[in-house]
């Protein structure tokens, strides 16, 4: 290989590397820009920390949906993306991610609750939208704990692995239903139009890896 | 002999008498689905409507007897409905009903007292988020007549209205008054029908 073929195709591997990173700057910048382009009518009557505290577990809500996004898509282990950042490094990412979605959605949790109250929790068939998060949120719990202490649950690998990929695409599901009827924000019909057509995109993404095996095997 | 049957006949006559005073006012069962204590508040220009879909009711009432009648009225604060799941939830918070430390009210009559044409004048005391305040809701007797639906029973009703100072009542401070948002004077509308065996 002469010397500017290998400069074009390192420019080629970098080129997309920046490209996917441009791109979810650009996803993870849209998202939290949402609580405050379409401010919530729960924060016009949040005064002080109150304020800052719903704001806060917002873009800490949106952070946690970006990541989960982004954890799905690289547990697809598509050739095109490995080849590009390593197998690997992708792996060690996902199990570092996973627990950064914990803790996003653990900080989410708290800081929207925080100011109605901790004793006043979001709990019945009206809240039912909320109710969907709380499942979510214990399904992404068991889902981080049971990979990170599979050894000191004795679970064996493939009866670890046919619990987490159903709780992964689930999860998926119920932050859609989640964020689609508990938030404001998403009543307005750019962010309501965004977030179906990702979500349809990333379903269709996801089925034609598994359908057509594009992807690779499952890390082990 | 004279004198025991004189004796004989004051105390029958004041057994007689005695237990009238005394006789229980008239028991009614409230009937749930068609009684309702709603409230509306002004918001900036316009008026919003909420009301409690729990609570509860004793009614011991009796037009000729209203030394012995009586009302008890249990409210479940987070039953507080205005038709947005998150506005309850912001009502029932330290802003405004703290329902978590506090998570009933309750109003039990003292005095009841005959204003005419059928308006009757409950005085009682009304707990809210802890506190007691005295509270005389003008009840307006709508009559008792044979229930048209339920065989056997009669049906008494009552309707009243009040306006109540919330920020007096410490439901909220002045916050979102002064910012001109939520106002403070709540009308209140109590109207229930209670059942009882004819
Ligand atoms: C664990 C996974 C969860 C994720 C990924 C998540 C994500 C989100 C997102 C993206 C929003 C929209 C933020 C906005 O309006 O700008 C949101 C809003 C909200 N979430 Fe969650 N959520 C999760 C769990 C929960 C749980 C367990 C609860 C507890 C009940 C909850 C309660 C809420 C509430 C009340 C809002 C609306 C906040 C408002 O508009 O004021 N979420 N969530």
């Amino acid at each position: 290989m002469n010397n500017s073929a290998k400069r074009s195709s390192l420019f080629t591997a970098n080129g997309y590397r920046s490209l996917i990173m441009l791109g979810i700057a650009l996803l993870l910048g849209g998202a939290l820009a949402v609580p405050f382009y379409y401010e919530t009518q729960t924060l016009w009557y949040k005064v002080g920390p109150d304020k800052i505290l719903l704001r806060a577990g917002q873009l800490a809500g949106m952070l946690t949906l970006v990541l989960l996004m982004l954890q799905i898509i690289v547990a697809q282990r598509v050739s095109f993306i490995e080849n590009l950042f390593g197998s690997a490094h992708l792996m060690r990412w996902h199990r570092i991610n996973g627990v950064l979605v914990a803790c996003t959605a653990l900080i989410h949790v708290v800081l929207v609750l925080a100011p109605e109250g901790m004793n006043n929790l979001p709990i019945g068939k009206k809240y039912l939208p909320e109710m969907i998060g709380e499942l979510l949120f214990l399904m992404i719990l068991i889902t981080v704990v049971s990979s990170h202490c599979r050894s000191l649950l004795r679970l064996d690998y493939a009866t670890w692995r046919m619990v987490h990929r159903p709780l992964g695409y689930f999860a998926l599901v119920l932050v859609f239903i989640h964020v689609f009827f508990v938030s404001e924000s998403f009543t307005h019909i750019l962010p309501r139009s965004l977030l179906i057509v990702i979500f349809a995109g990333l379903a269709l993404f996801t089925g034609v890896i598994q359908r057509t095996r594009l992807g690779r095997s499952h890390w082990k | 002999m004279k004198k025991l049957y004189f004796f004989g006949i004051s105390f029958l006559l004041f057994v007689v008498i005695g237990q009238n005073a005394y006789a229980a006012a008239r028991e009614w069962e409230l009937d749930q689905a068609h009684s309702n204590i709603y409230f509306s508040v002004g918001h900036i220009y316009s008026k919003i409507q909420g009301h409690f879909n729990e609570f509860s009711a004793k009614v011991s009432f009796d037009p000729a007897n209203l030394k012995e009648s009586h009302f008890f009225v249990k409210i479940k604060v987070d039953s507080i409905d205005t038709g947005i799941s998150k506005r309850d939830k912001h009502l029932l918070s330290a802003d405004f009903f703290e329902s978590g430390k506090h998570p009933l009210i309750t109003f039990e009559s003292k005095t009841i007292t005959d204003a005419g044409k059928g308006v009757y004048e409950v005085a009682g005391r009304l707990n809210i988020k802890g506190k007691e305040y005295d509270l005389t809701l003008p009840l307006t007797f709508a009559g008792v007549k044979d229930h048209p639906a339920v065989p056997g029973k009669q049906v008494a009703g009552f309707n009243g209205t009040i306006t109540v100072d919330r920020i007096v009542l410490n439901v909220g401070d002045e916050k979102f008054y002064k910012m001109g948002l939520v106002g403070k004077d709540v009308e209140v509308l109590v109207t229930f029908e209670a059942l009882a065996v004819k």
